[in-house]
């Protein structure tokens, strides 16, 4: 037990020059480090100066570059931001792909066209229902539909045994009854939100250069952690739009407006949607000239006339061949830029339009014009997002947090080595010296791992320094047993290691389960408890580097002590 | 000349403590049985679902200010109190806790966790307030936490059961479930009493006394295991005594260095981290009780099996070294 060979004391001093080195980026700037700052969350004249000093002071920086230079990844409760989780409702993912499944299966039924089958759909609830339209039955009318729609039904891409997107079964004399399979539902789940997370990456950070990243939780939630910053009302206005967007002819003719107002339904074809700024209606044609797929690039650009914020995009190869085609046609009649039913603007074609450079202009803010430029370039979400869970911590509030989890730390440590020197004097000391190595091996662990620091992080930090002097105590206990058992110093020390070696690793596992309960059960569950895993985490590393530190480094400076010191009776 | 908390040797007579600590037990389970049962837990909105606000306190707003707006907002249960804020100069602050109105689905889900026009009423009203946190927790989140945190419990316990099942007997185990059991109910009752809010980082310190009082119940277990194996004639009562007596020095440092850092966190950690190292503290000091008292007393009444012969039995081998 006292006996260190050359290669386990090059393997400890190893690993606490390795620990120091990982924990070591935490003491200095990121400047300093040469670490490229994020790009501040509010882009206001001060914020941008010392953005651009920090990346000058970045490229300056002398640290090697052999160097690691992560630091303790620090929640969001410490350093302020927004944390949203969004969920995608099954029905709405259902209902849209019913919707496109109706115009599959209404083709299919209609060719070929010397052989029409003749047929209504409806999406009701969660079943697309085909009617045959009963003028038009023929014996073998319902046995030719099943068979088009058997054809129609195509197996679900990536999914296991070729399972079929969806069953369908004959309801009554005319109606056939299509629904998705169970495969399908998850698997368009599934691909929705995976769809989501990278249409609310491109919306929240159009630039990839905020520190953004969503991530999936379970089949259908998506985590936005936005870090910084300080309003969750403009981020959750960005997100709760769904994105879709037409230019679609108009018909403005008063008299056509005036009957369907007091209809209130638009002639087949047509729906009537009212200006976002003006209020003004208009019959807006139902099939969309060009959409959203075809937008190149947006970006927030000004109006020529007034200068006031307005969104520029242009449209890619086929949106130009579509618009300036339909332009051309079109001279003089009017078209609607269509946002999520809303028109943003309805001008008149004075001239074919042949670049596909767009502008929309209304009453714009500088924010609002960033934001839906953002929005259009990033393109349709496939479903509304809902929004379950929403915290935010001013950046004052994590400011303060760090402030006070630190001292507490600090006084935390003083007081244990004070008790602990008071308690068994020299060796106290030499379980101070590997208190201190402790935490500096779970600083450097947390940062090397990328794991998050929360505050109740730091309360498990702070639990950590209290109890892996449990392990140290648990010797010294034992030694001061053997000694007074009248055994010599190194015999008793040797037989106060070996006997608390089942004690420590037995106490010790039992705290790693839990803490390793509290990591892997919410995540099976899929109810995320973020600075609560922050906590485990800080708990789990905490109780694996205090057995070390306690058990092994203890050990050696006490051995060493005792090979050069060689005393006679041992002060424990 | 060094700290001795306990003196080298002792002798304390823990087992005849026993019926006593018995006693104190139940009433407390019993107790807290019932606080829970009548007047419930004060859950936060991690669990109860709704929305709290932490905002600065502006000069010359009182709580009286900010409940006349907030109130006059289409809210329930709202409830504005006036808080010491993080730090050790703490400054002040007002904490809003609310409810959205009830609604119908469709209107759920559009204001759903929508704290904006709180924030817009206070922002007007008060110009210069800052919005120091801001949470807002929709009712089926908070029901699957809630489910969550309790299968968390849970699966520590039995995880827990098992590992002392596979390392001791099973008489162990069950004394050290009771312990486990015992501490996380009267932390509860505890919780219950003082009405303190019970949230997710409440979970985590109940997660973490169940861990600590485990970890002390096992050292004294390892302790037991170990007499047994020296004394194998002595009887189980005294026994048990003895490796409660050489532990307890260990057990009350352990004890002792562990509560000094979280008196640490009480009283400088700020007021996000009060009620969890509160939660803690109690924890250490229960679960050191229950380790002594609970989890032996159980063992002792259950008795364990014992290698039926020592040497000293077998013909020809008496007085045998």
């Amino acid at each position: 037990m006292l006996q260190f060979p050359p290669w386990k004391i090059v393997l400890i001093a190893g690993a606490l020059i390795i620990g120091t080195l990982l924990a070591l980026p935490n003491a200095f700037s990121n400047s300093f480090l040469g670490v490229e700052p994020q790009r501040p969350a509010v882009e206001t004249a001060e914020n941008i100066a010392a953005y651009n000093a920090q990346v000058a002071a970045a490229a300056d920086s002398w640290w090697p570059g052999i160097l690691p230079d992560n630091k303790v990844n620090l929640g969001l409760d410490l350093r302020g931001g927004v944390y949203l989780l969004m969920q995608i409702e099954e029905d709405d993912v259902v209902e849209r792909r019913l919707t496109s499944l109706s115009a599959t299966v209404a083709n299919a039924l209609r060719t070929p066209a010397s052989d029409r089958v003749y047929a209504a759909t409806e999406v009701r609830d969660d079943e697309l229902i085909i009617s045959l339209n009963a003028g038009r039955m023929e014996p073998d009318t319902m046995d030719k539909a099943l068979s088009r729609i058997d054809d129609a039904n195509s197996p679900i891409q990536g999914a296991l045994g070729g399972q079929q997107t969806f069953s369908f079964s004959q309801r009554g004399d005319r109606e056939i009854v299509i629904e998705l399979t169970s495969a399908a539902r998850s698997f368009y789940l599934t691909d929705a939100r995976n769809k989501s997370i990278v249409t609310v990456r491109d919306r929240i950070d159009p630039q990839g250069v905020r520190d953004v990243n969503p991530v999936p939780q379970g089949d259908n939630r998506i985590i936005l952690e936005v870090p910084g910053e300080p309003d969750p009302s403009r981020i959750k206005s960005v997100l709760s739009q769904t994105g879709s967007l037409t230019f679609n002819l108009v018909n403005d003719a008063p008299s056509d407006i005036q009957q369907a107002i007091s209809l209130g339904r638009a002639p087949v074809g047509w729906r009537l949607l009212s200006d976002a700024e003006t209020g003004e209606q208009l019959l807006v044609n139902n099939t969309p000239v060009v959409t959203g797929q075809d937008v190149a690039s947006a970006s927030q650009g000004f109006d020529p006339d007034d200068n006031t914020p307005a969104v520029d995009f242009r449209l890619n190869g086929t949106g130009q061949r579509l618009f300036s085609k339909t332009t051309q046609e079109n001279v003089g009649r009017r078209f609607a830029i269509v946002l999520d039913e809303r028109i943003m603007s309805a001008p008149v074609i004075r001239e074919p339009i042949y670049g596909g450079q767009v502008q929309i202009s209304g009453n714009f803010s500088m924010e609002e014009a960033t934001d839906l430029a953002a929005i259009i370039e990033a393109g349709e979400l496939p479903a509304p997002l809902n929004f379950m869970e929403e915290r935010t911590v001013g950046p004052g509030l994590g400011a303060d947090s760090i402030r006070a989890g630190t001292t507490a730390s600090i006084i935390g440590l003083i007081l244990v080595a004070i008790f602990m020197i008071l308690s068994y004097g020299r060796f106290g000391i030499f379980a101070v010296l590997s208190l201190s190595a402790n935490i500096i091996l779970i600083l450097g662990a947390l940062s090397a791992l990328g794991a998050t620091l929360t505050l109740p992080g730091i309360a498990g930090i702070i639990l950590t320094i209290g109890m892996a002097v449990d392990a140290n105590v648990l010797v010294f206990e034992r030694i001061r047993e053997e000694k007074a058992a009248g055994r010599s110093p190194i015999t008793a020390v040797q037989a106060g290691y070996e006997r608390a070696l089942s004690a420590i690793l037995d106490a010790n596992v039992t705290t790693l389960i839990a803490a390793i309960v509290l990591i892997m059960v919410p995540q099976w569950m899929g109810t995320p408890i973020g600075p609560v895993s922050g906590f485990a985490v800080t708990l789990a590393i905490g109780v694996i580097t205090s057995v070390f530190t306690a058990f092994v480094v203890t050990r050696w400076f006490t051995a060493t002590w005792l090979r050069w010191a060689r005393p006679k009776t041992l002060s424990i | 000349m060094l700290l001795k908390l306990v003196p080298e040797k002792t002798n304390l007579g823990f087992m005849k403590l026993r019926f006593p600590a018995f006693i104190l037990s139940v009433v407390l389970i019993i107790g807290s049985i019932f606080a829970v049962s009548t007047q419930g837990l004060n859950l936060g909105v991690d669990f109860a679902g709704g929305s709290v606000l932490e905002t600065s306190v502006p000069d010359g707003v009182s709580v009286e200010n900010i409940r006349s707006t907030v109130g006059g907002l289409d809210l329930q249960d709202v409830n504005v109190t006036e808080a010491r804020g993080a730090g050790v100069n703490a400054e002040a602050v007002f904490v809003i806790k609310f409810k959205p109105p009830e609604l119908s689905e469709e209107e759920a889900a559009e204001r759903e966790s929508g704290n904006a026009s709180v924030v817009d009423a206070l922002k007007a009203a008060f110009p210069g307030i800052e919005i120091r946190s801001n949470a807002a927790v929709g009712p089926k989140v908070s029901g699957e936490l809630l489910w969550s945190a309790i299968t968390v419990l849970i699966g520590a316990l039995v995880l827990m059961l098992f590992y002392i099942l596979v390392r001791f007997d099973w008489q162990f185990s069950i004394g050290a479930v009771a312990a486990l059991s015992h501490d996380v109910i009267i932390t509860m009752g505890m919780f219950s009493i003082t009405q303190l809010e019970f949230d997710l980082t409440t979970i985590a310190a109940l997660l973490t006394i169940i861990g600590y009082s485990m970890n002390d119940t096992v050292v004294v277990f390892d302790r037991v295991r170990e007499e047994m194996r020296k004394y194998k004639k002595l009887a189980l009562g005294q026994v048990i005594n003895l490796a409660l007596n050489g532990t307890l020095s260990r057990t009350l440092l352990t004890s002792g260095t562990t509560l000094l850092a979280l008196l640490a966190i009480f009283f400088l950690g700020g007021p996000v981290l009060r009620g969890m190292s509160f939660a803690l503290i109690f924890g250490v000091l229960i679960g050191t009780y229950s380790s002594i008292f609970v989890a032996s007393s159980i063992l002792m009444t259950i008795g364990v099996t014992r290698e039926k012969k020592s040497i000293d039995d077998v013909p020809g081998f008496q007085g045998a070294p």
